[in-house]
Formats: structure tokens, C-alpha cells, sequence
């Protein structure tokens, strides 16, 4: 398998008033096509920070981070997003849905910025894939945590994204709903030949993952 | 999955906006209500301009009576040139005179100075009289001593149809009244007139110049005749004849035009106010909006969006609810037109109707547009703020305006269109720039007096009463609303208490002026063998009255150092009224009393043969008259010319005798003149009917009555300039109200949190009342500061009168203001006293 990522001598500081605080350390990764890695560690090791460079929210003091060839560590940040749109997905603890836009506007969303033709038509088959049918028309605030975590993974992976990147994506759910969403991760995955970076506490879902890797005071362990 | 070819971003934009819009505009509710209100004020006065303007335009034949105006002002016309032109064309003889008309029979009968417009059978040559009964025009025309007098005359005198009137000495029959007339641009529009046959005028034999003669020709060509070779012929015609003027359909109702740029300017400029003011609830509201919509931006920007997509996402928003609202606002306008159409139909005789103007709809879009950017661009910037990192954090941060150089270079570029665009093309530029300038002033007076509270309240910690403790922390908390409360009111109230200061000190001023200076009556008419009579008759009755009596003779300014005025002096000029028609002129041996010689000598005694004339300076400023210059009169039809001496400063307004022009005695003597007097009583005993008896041809002015005349339409003129004003006190509350909304859940928080620790309601709405006083005890000492500075330079300046200080009027604005603002502060917070304990803690 080729290499989908690569991530070299990356550091990342934040400041806090007059102090900083070394948040990644020269960290070296590299991710392979169709890979599923998981992300380990304690709180404030760095693993939500990681991902964030990754999917290019967020810029490295130093380092490169090279995506399907291409460095996008000197992007700007329109050009980061161009990157993002087409070829990274993500998916939050939080769900993050638009409030007031349906389940179906919600992935349509991403589909429309992409320019495809019938966006609402495409949103729908995903959503009945993962089980929604009946809850197309539905705000954000009329679906359980469950479904709005399919919500956004259908949004997620609507564009059929060559990387996944997910922040703890069961961290809300009650465990039935946690297994149905790792197994709709996982499944898709699979099916589709994406890669996947997975940040979580729930080693269960960690060991789903091809490779685990463990962050211990912003390096990679 | 199928892609476009060729998608268009701005079309997915527009798609997400109009989605958007239809979803959240309940959220921004307060934008939308502040600014319809004033882009509705804008619409009306736009539309309500240009409808009057239109129906002048239409009706500019009507107006001018004629094709064409031959006017001969006080001068009897030459009737073989007026002939000439009836060989080719209708012409319609028209004179106007004033007179007294009495009331007859009754125990007491009254007396009033009437305008009168006698008329031949040929009028009107354009539009039509409205009259009541039918026939009674008609009757007229054809019999003697008949008349018919207008509304206004017929309410003053209550005067019936079928009652005799006097007039001189003439008893006549008011067989109708007249409810307009289409003429009125060179007519009287309002007070007291009458029409009646061109018999009139022999039956009277009116003759002398205090009786103000004017004699009007109104011509109207045949279908097949090209207009402008008539024009020709007429000029051909009349080139020689320097006492007459010739007068088009465009110049047709020039006054009413001038007055109607001049309001439409003024309340533009109350109306670009309240826009602007609306523009800081805009500001904040958005802000709020935006700040909700944090977590969604952010989504977007993790999805792909590009921030700069996102900001057109919100612009194209504004732009959308913006063009809706210009386009009710726009069309409501054209309901206000009937309501003017009532009031000028009755006044005037015009009939204003809707006109739509894409020009107008469009100038009214950019304006709001402008406002909109101008106020957004700082919010709407601040989107560059949200990151799409926080949705891994679940912490978002509160946004601030953002001013980066390019926006505060584009904010100043629009706002100067802005000012430009309300600048240029308006009556009296200067008067706008003046306007802007003092209320970008006072804005930032009032922004950095806000601050200045903030800052002492933060030093003023250690206070014993708990709610003056929680009123001190809402007003210096960072996301406080003190500086919106602060302009939005401030702005407002200085508005208003300027205009009711300049009010009050204008009718204050009219007012007094009657007892202090003012005789009680004008006499003109007096013949130079009736002095004595008239001195007599008004002894007869006050032996203690105290007359004037003054030569009088009727002069024009033909040349001045040989040029004809009027090709150089334009009518905007201050002292054109000077040379617009014939003046009456005096003479005098000694220097006027209250007329102080500003330069040059009293008159040459060594020069009796010669014409020396004394001149008002102002006058004398306005044209660039110089000592020594020489002015060629039109005196009964003969030139003379003479030589300008002096200087006299002459102040109108006491409203004694006055003249503009005085000359010397010795040479004016010769001149074939009458007399004017005034007269001032010191009892009641004074009958204006008994004295019409000794003199039928006497005019009696009864300067009381004018000056209330005056004073009631002023009257009405402010009070509907300080109501329109008043819509900046309500776009200033509703953007205070907006943002004590926009802060709710914060103080629902605030109070939930107050009501755990045991804090009773009546503390908390006396620590909103704390709040209240602290801030707009200091906004209403600077709105009086500005008003009290505003309203001196408008009095002193503009209209060159006293000033005088008023504290009642400021006292009883002052607490309305102050009392509606309270209520709606407190009805506002109502909402938030009784917060639901469970969902806000379980931070639902």
C-alpha cells in the first residue's frame, strides 16, 4: 500500500500569556492507504491536536505534513480547504450538525459544496443506508445521539474521502449506539478503501483499528 | 455520483443565503423592524418629493395659469402690445389687489384684509375653479357686485352664501365659495382671498398703489402653433418694454418647489439619522446572530467552506433581506401619498398621486446598503475568527468586532458616499455636510462618554447596597450594552432636543415681538390729500395712539450701473425680492431711529436735483453694491436715475415702517406718492369698521392677526418636524431593546444564578433601575449640551434671532424620553425575571 500521509519532525506549540506549551513534539507518522490507525492516550497527551494538523485546522510551529504528495503545511487556508473538501472527512464527538438544517440539508451540505448534481437525492441514499430513511426531514434536535452521529458520518463520508478523521466518535453514545456507530465506521471503511485516524479512549473501538498508536506527552510512544 | 460541469459558487451562495435567510430571520427581527422604519421614512419622503414634484411639473401650465405669463407687476400694462399677442393667441386678463372686506349688517361687524383676483371670462386658461353652488362662477362672470370667497375667508368672517360683504365702499354679494383654484403659484395659497369679474375693477376705480394693484396676463396658444416660435413672437414683442416679465410654465410654482427641496433635505437628513442609528443595533444584532451561528461556521470551515464563501454567505444574507425590505418599505411609501393628496387638495388644489421612480427605489437600496456594509463589514469580518479547531474542543470563543485597516478604509470610503450622496444635489449643501459633521461629532462624544462611565463605575467598587453593586457590573461587564444604550439614546435625544429648543425659541421670538416693538396696525392706502382725515379718524378714537405716517411711492430697480439685475442676481439670492417686483420706497429727513448708518453720508444737501438713495446694507452685501453706485429706477413708468449715499443696518423684524431703499426728501417730494402709517393704541377703542366708514378705501393690516397666522403654521410646521424627528427615539429604543434581547440568556443566567443566592425580584429591578439612572442621567446632560449648542448656531446662524435658554421644554422632553426609555427597559427585562430553574443548570 502507498503512502496516503506523511508527517515529518512536526512540533506543535500553543500559548498561554506569556508561556507556551509543547503540545506535539517532533512527531514522525506515516499513514498508508486504506489504513485504519487509532490514536491512544490520556487527556491533554495531544491526540485531538494531532488530528487538527492533519486535517489542516490547525498549522505546525515545524515540521511538514505531506498529504497524497503534496505538502500542506505552506497552504493557505482556503487552499487547505479546497484539500479538505474533496478528500478529508471528519467527524466530531460533539456531531456538530447545522441546528436548523434537516438531516438530508445536512449532508447535501458537503455534496453541494462539491458541485454534485442532485446533492439532496445522494444525501438520501446515504442516510438509508445508515439506517435513517425515516428520519430524512428531521432537524438535529429531533434525532437521538445515535442518529446524529450516522448524520454525521453520512456527512463525513458523503464525498467518498480518500482519509477519515474521527475525534472520539462514540464518546457521546451509550454503548449500544457506540458498537452501531464503530460498526458502521469500520464496515464503510472497508467497503470504500478509506483510511482512517481514529482518536479514542475506548480501547474496544482502539483495537478495531489496524494499527494503535499511543501518545504520551505529545510524542508517539 | 454525478458532478457539474460548470457550477457556479455564487449560485450555491445564494441557495445556502436564501436557506438560511428563511430559517433564521426571526433572529434578526429587530434588523429588520429598525430598518424598515427608516427606509420607510426615507421611501415616504422620496416618494411623496417626487409625487409633488411630478404634479407641478404636469400641472406647470396649470400653475402659471397659461402658456405664458405676461406680468406687469404694479404697473398698468401697455394694452396695444397686450393686443398684439391676443391676434394669435388667447390672453386672459388677471388683477390682483388688496382690500379690506367687511362683514355688513350684523351688531359688530368685522373687517378683514383680503387678497382679490379679478378675472375675465377667459379664466382659467388651464385646469378648472372648484366652487360651491354649481353656477355660481358662471354668475360671476356676469353679475356686478357679485363675489366669491374662499374657505378660509368664509370660516374667519363666518361669512354665508347670499350675505353682503363691503368692500371700499361697495357693497357686493358673496354668491359662492371657492375651494381652489389652479393658479396658485402666483397666487395666494393660503388666507384669506376672493375671485370676482373683471367689473370689479370699474366698479371699485382702484387706482392707488397701497391698494398692491398686479396686473397679470395669462396667454395660451392655439393647438397647431409651435410653442416655441410663440415664445419668440412674445419676447419680439415685449423686447422693449422694460416693466414687464415674461414667465414660462418651468418656472411655474418655483417657491413651492424650493420649499419642498428644502423640507424633503431636512427630513432626508432626520431619516439618514435614524438609519445610522439603526446601523449600531444592526452592528450588535448581527454580532449575536453570528455568534450563535458559531459552532455552524465553524462546521462549514471543517467541511471545506472557504471563510471568504462564508462571509458572502452572510453579506448576501443582508443584501437579500435588505432588497425585500426596500421593496415594502418602498411600496408602503405609496400609502402615505393619499393622506398628503387630502391635505394639498384642501390647501393647494393639487392632487399628488403614487409615482414610481426605479431611480428613487434604487437610491434608497444603496443608502440602505451602504448603512448595512458600513455596520457589518466590523461583524461580519469577525467570522475570520471562528475555527473549525474549536469543534474538537467544544469551546467557542465569543466574537468581537473586527476592524482591520482594509475594512476601516472601506467603511470610511462608503460612509463618504453615503454623505456625498445626501450632500450633493440637496438644497443647501453646506446646511447637509454641516448636519453630518455634527453627528459624526456627537457619535463619538457620546461612544467615548460611554467608555468614560465604564471606566469611573470599574474604580467605584465598594458600595453598601447590593443592587447598586450588580447595576455596576452589568454596566462595566465586557459584553455590556452601555455604549449601544448610550449612542442609540443619546443620538436621539439630542436630535429632538435641538429641534425643540429652535422651536420654542422661534415662536418665542415671534411672540414677543408683538407687545414689545410691533405697532397694533398697517395702514396703506392714504391718500396725499387724506392725512389729516386719517390722522383725525384714529384720534377720533384713541386720542392716545401713537402714528407713523410715511410717503410711499412704488419704484423697481431697472439697472444697476447700467445692467439689468436680473441677468446677474439669480432668485436664491438672499435680497432678490429687491429686485424681483416693484418696491415701495420712502423718504426721510433725518436718519430712522432703529436705522443705524453703517457707511457712507446722510444726504448731500448740495444736491437737491439729484436722486440719492439710501440703501439696506444687507441689501447692499448680498448685491456687491458699492458707495457711488448708480441705480436706474422705473418710478409710474418714468427712469430715473440715482445714486447710492449710504449704508443703513435695518432690521425688518421689529415690524415697523421699513424700507430698503430711502431717498432724499428734496428730490423724492416731487414723485407722485401716498402715505402707509402705523398706529399703536392704548385702549380698545379702535374699530376697524367705523374706520373703514371715514376712509372705504382704506387697507387696515392687523399685525396680531399675521403674526398669529405665522405663528400657527410654524406651529404646525415644528410640531410635524419634531414628530418625524421622534422616529430616531424610536429606532434608538428598539435597538436598546434588541440588544437587552440579545443579551437574554445571559441575563436569564444572571438572574437564575441571583435567584439561587436568595436575590428578590424587587432587587433585581431596582438594580435595572440604578442602570438606567447612572446612564441616561449622563446621556441627557450631553444631548442638552449639544442640543443648547445646536440650537444657538440654528437660531443665531440660520435664522439670525435670540437664543434663549428653555429648561422647561428640555425638563418635559427630558422626562418623557427618560420615562418611555424606563418602561421599555424594565417590560424588556420582564421576560428574564422568572427564569426556569431546571433546563438552565442542567444547561439545557
Amino acid at each position: 500500500m502507498s503512502t496516503l500521509l506523511k508527517l515529518k519532525k512536526i512540533n506543535l506549540k500553543y500559548k498561554t500569556g506569556k508561556d507556551s506549551i509543547n503540545v506535539l513534539k517532533n512527531i514522525d507518522l506515516n499513514i498508508k492507504k486504506k489504513e485504519t490507525v487509532s490514536v491512544v492516550g490520556e487527556s491533554g497527551s495531544g491526540k485531538t491536536s494531532l488530528i487538527m494538523l492533519i486535517g489542516g485546522l490547525e498549522k505546525p510551529n515545524s515540521g511538514k505534513i505531506i498529504f497524497r504528495n503534496q505538502e500542506i503545511t505552506g497552504l493557505s487556508e482556503d487552499e487547505v480547504s479546497e484539500i479538505r473538501k474533496k478528500n478529508i472527512g471528519i467527524i466530531f464527538q460533539s456531531f456538530y450538525l447545522i441546528p436548523n438544517y434537516t438531516a438530508v440539508e445536512n449532508v447535501a451540505l458537503t455534496l453541494e459544496l462539491n458541485n454534485f448534481k442532485n446533492p439532496e437525492k445522494e444525501a438520501k441514499i446515504l442516510l438509508d443506508r445508515f439506517g435513517l430513511k425515516h428520519r430524512f426531514n428531521n432537524l438535529p434536535s429531533q434525532l437521538s445521539g445515535g442518529e446524529q452521529q450516522r448524520v454525521a458520518i453520512a456527512r463525513a463520508i458523503a464525498m467518498k474521502p480518500e482519509l477519515i478523521l474521527a475525534d472520539e466518535p462514540t464518546g457521546n453514545l451509550d454503548t449500544e449506539n457506540s458498537i452501531m456507530i464503530a460498526n458502521i465506521l469500520f464496515r464503510y471503511v472497508k467497503e470504500e478503501g478509506s483510511s482512517l485516524i481514529m482518536v479514542t479512549h475506548d480501547t474496544k473501538l482502539a483495537d478495531k483499528a489496524k494499527r494503535k498508536i499511543k501518545i504520551k506527552d505529545g510524542k508517539i510512544k | 455520483m454525478e458532478k457539474l460541469n460548470n457550477p457556479s459558487e455564487f449560485s450555491l451562495i445564494l441557495k445556502y443565503a436564501l436557506k438560511d435567510l428563511s430559517r433564521n430571520y426571526h433572529k434578526i427581527s429587530s434588523i429588520i423592524v429598525t430598518l424598515f422604519i427608516s427606509l420607510f421614512i426615507l421611501s415616504a419622503i422620496f416618494t411623496i418629493e417626487d409625487s409633488l414634484k411630478k404634479e407641478l411639473n404636469d400641472n406647470a401650465k396649470a400653475l402659471l395659469g397659461g402658456d405664458l405669463e405676461i406680468d406687469y407687476n404694479r404697473n398698468p400694462a401697455n394694452l396695444d402690445l397686450v393686443n398684439q399677442v391676443k391676434e394669435f393667441a388667447t390672453v386672459s386678463q388677471m388683477i390682483e389687489f388688496s382690500t379690506m372686506l367687511s362683514t355688513t349688517g350684523r351688531e359688530k361687524n368685522k373687517s378683514l384684509f383680503t387678497r382679490i383676483k379679478t378675472v375675465d371670462e377667459k379664466y382659467p386658461l388651464y385646469g378648472n375653479v372648484v366652487y360651491e353652488p354649481i353656477g355660481a362662477y358662471e354668475r360671476m362672470q356676469k353679475e356686478p357686485y357679485s363675489i366669491l370667497i374662499n374657505e378660509s375667508l368664509s370660516k374667519t368672517l363666518n361669512i354665508k352664501i347670499n350675505e353682503k360683504v363691503k368692500v371700499q365702499d361697495q357693497n357686493f354679494t358673496v354668491i359662492g365659495i371657492i375651494k381652489s383654484v389652479p393658479d396658485v403659484s402666483g397666487f395666494v395659497a393660503f388666507g384669506d382671498w376672493a375671485l370676482a369679474g373683471k367689473q370689479t375693477l370699474e366698479i371699485l376705480k382702484l387706482n392707488g398703489i397701497g391698494s398692491f394693484l398686479n396686473y397679470e396676463y395669462k396667454v395660451k396658444f392655439n393647438e397647431k402653433d409651435k410653442t416655441e416660435e410663440i415664445e419668440q413672437r412674445i419676447e419680439e414683442i415685449f423686447k422693449n418694454d422694460q416693466k414687464v416679465k415674461l414667465r414660462y410654465p418651468e418656472n411655474s410654482a418655483s417657491g413651492i418647489k424650493r420649499i419642498i427641496n428644502n423640507f424633503s433635505q431636512f427630513l432626508s437628513l432626520v431619516s439618514i439619522s435614524a438609519m445610522l442609528i439603526a446601523g449600531i443595533g444592526v452592528a450588535n444584532t448581527l454580532l449575536s446572530f453570528i455568534n450563535q451561528n458559531n459552532m455552524s461556521i465553524a462546521v462549514r470551515k471543517a467541511i471545506g467552506f472557504y471563510s471568504g464563501n462564508i462571509k458572502k454567505l452572510y453579506y448576501l444574507q443582508l443584501f437579500i433581506l435588505l432588497f425585500i425590505i426596500t421593496v415594502v418599505a418602498y411600496g408602503s411609501s405609496f400609502l402615505i401619498v393619499p393622506i398628503v393628496d387630502k391635505y394639498l387638495s384642501d390647501g393647494l388644489g393639487l392632487n399628488v398621486y403614487p409615482v414610481f421612480s426605479l431611480l428613487n427605489f434604487l437610491k434608497i437600496f444603496l443608502v440602505g446598503l451602504l448603512v448595512l456594509v458600513i455596520f457589518s463589514i466590523p461583524t461580519i469580518s469577525s467570522i475570520d475568527q471562528v475555527k473549525a479547531s474549536n469543534l474538537f474542543r467544544n469551546v467557542f470563543q465569543n466574537l468581537q468586532f473586527y476592524y482591520s485597516k482594509r475594512s476601516v478604509v472601506l467603511s470610511f470610503v462608503l460612509l463618504s458616499i453615503l454623505i456625498l450622496l445626501f450632500t450633493i444635489g440637496s438644497e443647501q449643501p453646506s446646511y447637509s455636510l454641516g448636519y453630518f459633521a455634527a453627528f459624526f461629532i456627537c457619535l463619538i462624544v457620546f461612544f467615548l462618554l460611554s467608555k468614560l462611565i465604564i471606566i469611573f463605575l470599574k474604580k467605584f467598587k465598594s458600595s453598601p447596597i447590593i443592587s447598586l453593586k450588580v447595576s455596576i457590573k452589568n454596566i462595566t461587564q465586557t459584553k455590556s450594552i452601555t455604549p449601544i444604550t448610550v449612542m442609540s439614546l443619546g443620538l436621539g435625544v439630542t436630535l429632538l432636543l435641538t429641534l425643540a429648543l429652535v422651536g420654542t425659541n422661534f415662536q418665542r421670538e415671534i411672540a414677543k415681538s408683538i407687545p414689545d416693538i410691533a405697532p397694533d396696525y398697517f395702514f396703506v392706502g392714504i391718500q396725499k390729500g387724506e392725512r389729516e382725515k386719517f390722522e383725525q379718524g384714529i384720534l377720533n378714537m384713541d386720542p392716545n395712539a401713537s402714528i407713523e405716517i410715511v410717503p410711499m411711492v412704488s419704484s423697481g430697480i431697472v439697472k444697476i450701473n447700467g445692467i439689468d439685475p436680473n441677468t446677474y442676481i439669480k432668485p436664491d439670492n438672499d435680497s432678490y425680492w429687491v429686485i424681483g417686483s416693484e418696491r415701495r420706497s420712502s423718504w426721510a429727513e433725518n436718519v430712522p431711529e432703529d436705522n443705524l448708518i453703517l457707511e457712507g453720508e446722510w444726504w448731500d444737501l448740495s444736491k437737491p436735483d439729484q436722486l440719492q438713495i439710501s440703501l439696506d446694507a444687507k441689501v447692499a452685501k448680498d448685491f456687491n453694491i458699492l458707495l457711488g453706485d448708480i441705480f436706474t429706477l422705473n418710478v409710474y413708468g418714468r427712469e430715473i436715475e440715482g445714486k447710492v449715499v449710504n449704508f443703513r443696518e435695518v432690521d425688518y423684524r421689529d415690524l415697523s415702517i421699513n424700507f430698503a431703499m430711502l431717498f432724499n426728501p428734496r428730490f423724492a417730494k416731487k414723485i407722485p406718492h401716498e402715505y402707509l402709517a402705523t398706529a399703536k393704541f392704548n385702549s380698545n377703542k379702535f374699530d376697524e369698521t367705523e374706520m373703514l366708514e371715514i376712509m372705504p378705501s382704506l387697507s387696515m393690516i392687523k399685525i396680531a392677526d399675521y403674526l398669529s397666522k405665522v405663528t400657527d403654521v410654524l406651529n404646525k410646521v415644528f410640531i410635524a418636524v419634531t414628530l418625524i424627528s421622534a422616529i430616531t427615539i424610536v429606532i434608538g429604543l428598539i435597538v436598546i431593546s434588541s440588544a437587552i434581547m440579545v443579551q437574554g440568556k445571559v441575563k436569564e443566567y444572571q438572574n437564575l444564578v441571583f435567584k439561587i443566592l436568595g436575590f428578590s425580584k424587587k432587587q433585581i429591578i431596582f438594580s435595572s433601575l440604578i442602570e438606567f439612572v447612572i446612564i441616561f442621567k449622563s446621556v441627557i446632560l450631553i444631548a442638552v449640551f449639544f442640543a443648547v449648542i445646536g440650537s444657538k448656531f440654528i437660531m443665531e446662524n440660520i435664522f439670525e434671532l435670540v437664543w434663549m435658554f428653555d429648561f422647561k421644554i428640555l425638563i418635559y422632553l427630558g422626562l418623557s424620553i427618560g420615562f418611555v426609555t424606563l418602561v421599555l427597559i424594565l417590560l424588556t427585562n420582564l421576560k428574564y425575571l422568572n427564569p426556569k430553574v431546571y433546563p438552565l443548570i442542567r444547561n439545557q
